[in-house]
């Protein structure tokens, strides 16, 4: 026996093993910890539930094309008041220079007016005086549009604000459309009966119209999935689900611009062959 | 999703029921790997000891020098170990009913075995205490595990019972939290089987070697008497 191990055991070997114990459990933590900020956050993404018996495609392309329509909107305003800012301070940069001139040939002229008669300075003086009026009254000028500007700016600003008010009400909206599209796909599921001739892999493509009641009015197969028993089961299935009448609560501008005409994928994905 | 969801948020973000079973499994899974530790140690030293035992018995020592030996590395406060303690006592036994002269031999025989039988006891025993706690850990810590998961699954879905559309993201975090506990029992108990079965074999072949040495040493003292006495 080595006297190494001998020592190790001093006391039944209690004391080294609850020590080793414990390192070992630190040791473990550690490495979940290392493990855990070393591994990206892509592991954990969270995708919608993708497994549904039918799908709608219908994303509300109208509701994106506007939300892209108004960022663009915004984008150009910001820019078109960067550039009226960069003009109204070159406008400003040339009037300092010029009264700058103005000042400098005022000076060299009052020099060649000292050279000239008293008479004459009197009348200089007047004249000056006269001129300074004028310039007086130009300043004025000067301030009151600077004051039209500044209120324009002010007017572009709150727009700016109730459009990103707007924006922000779309994406409520979105929601609404959401909750919206999953009712009438719960409600034509259980409506759905498929055919014996339906297969995994089948797709039918249906453009159904309706109206603010939530009742459809037309039903177009825009697709074929190839089998004709299919095509029919899944229009069935939309004329028997159909009034959704939970689309009666909501607002008729939302109603319009994603539920007047829909697009639904009919796609039986839990068949067994 | 914004924030990252790893062991550690679901550890800390769960309910304290959770908490509380996570807890007691966390200080199970140590208590038994300390036992391990330990009993790794113990079994480890009892196997070498066993070996280096049988070599000197087997170098054919005469039996009182090697008492003697022994003796005297008792005295230098090395602890006696398995063999030699069974050895010793039955040995000790034999000397002093021969020395009282008038004993059968036989009942010398006797005496000696049975001492030497409490003295394997008493080394089997010290061999396989315990192993038992090792056992109930490896068979009840996922259970306990299983409870920690229902539990956690149950307040997601009564948390999924709130909400108007459900969607996975209401449920993931609950199931993951709840899974979470049942991958910790699991940790605690699977090393607390591997070394139980590990160790009760050992025991058995070390016990099993005891056995046979006590067997082996009757046998040389019923030749000792019947030569000399």
């Amino acid at each position: 026996m080595h006297s190494g191990l001998r020592y190790l055991i001093g006391f039944n070997g209690y004391p080294f093993s609850a020590v080793a114990a414990v390192v070992l459990h630190c040791l473990v933590l550690g490495f979940i910890l290392y493990w855990n900020t070393a591994s990206d956050s892509s592991e954990f993404d969270l995708v919608q539930p993708t497994v549904i018996k039918s799908l709608f495609i219908d994303e509300n392309p109208q509701l994106r094309e506007r939300r892209r329509l108004e960022r663009q909107q915004i984008q150009r305003q910001q820019e078109e008041e960067q550039r009226r800012l960069q003009e109204q301070q070159r406008q400003q940069e040339e009037e300092q220079q010029r009264q700058e001139e103005e000042r400098q040939r005022q000076a060299e002229e009052e020099r060649q007016r000292q050279q000239l008669l008293e008479q004459q300075r009197q009348q200089e003086l007047r004249d000056q005086a006269e001129r300074e009026r004028l310039e007086e009254e130009r300043r004025r000028q000067e301030e009151l549009a600077e004051q039209q500007r500044r209120q324009q700016q002010q007017e572009a600003e709150r727009a700016r604000l109730a459009e990103e008010a707007a924006a922000a009400a779309a994406r409520t909206e979105f929601e609404v459309v959401q909750s919206g599209v999953a009712l009438i796909q719960q409600f034509i599921e259980e409506a759905w009966n498929r055919p014996p001739s339906a297969r995994n892999g089948m797709r039918a493509v249906l453009r159904i119209g309706m109206l603010p009641t939530g009742e459809v009015t037309d039903v177009m197969v825009v697709e074929s999935s190839g089998d004709a028993p299919f095509d029919r089961a899944a229009t069935n299935a939309v004329y028997s689900a159909q009034p959704f009448s939970e689309l009666q609560q909501m607002p008729i501008n939302i109603f319009n611009d994603n539920f007047r005409t829909l697009t639904l994928i009919f796609q039986p994905e839990d068949l067994l062959n | 999703m914004g924030e990252q969801l790893g062991p550690m948020q679901l550890i800390f973000g769960a309910s304290l029921e959770v908490q509380i079973v996570i807890f007691i499994l966390i200080a199970l899974s140590i208590v038994s790997w300390g036992i391990i530790v330990q009993r790794y140690l113990v079994l480890s030293t009892a196997e070498k000891s066993v070996h280096n035992f049988e070599e000197r018995f087997w170098s054919g020592i005469d039996l009182g020098l090697l008492y003697k030996e022994g003796s005297q590395m008792q005295e230098e406060g090395v602890a006696m170990a398995g063999m030699e303690n069974i050895f010793r006592v039955g040995f000790k036994e034999f000397m002093r009913l021969r020395q009282q002269g008038n004993v059968d031999g036989e009942a010398v025989m006797e005496g000696a075995q049975r001492a030497m039988r409490v003295a394997y006891s008493r080394e089997e025993e010290k061999l396989e205490r315990h192993l038992a706690f090792l056992a109930t850990v490896g068979s009840v810590s996922p259970y306990i595990g299983l409870f920690g998961t229902v539990i956690g699954i149950m307040n997601a879905f009564i948390g999924l019972a709130s909400q108007t559309q459900a969607t996975l993201q209401v449920v993931a975090p609950g199931i993951a939290e709840a899974l979470i506990v049942t991958a910790i029992g699991l940790f605690a108990a699977i090393p607390a089987v591997v070394a139980y079965n590990r160790y009760s074999s050992k025991v058995d072949s070390v016990t099993g070697s005891y056995i046979t040495f006590t067997d082996e040493f009757s046998s040389i003292l019923h030749r000792q008497i019947h030569t000399t006495g």
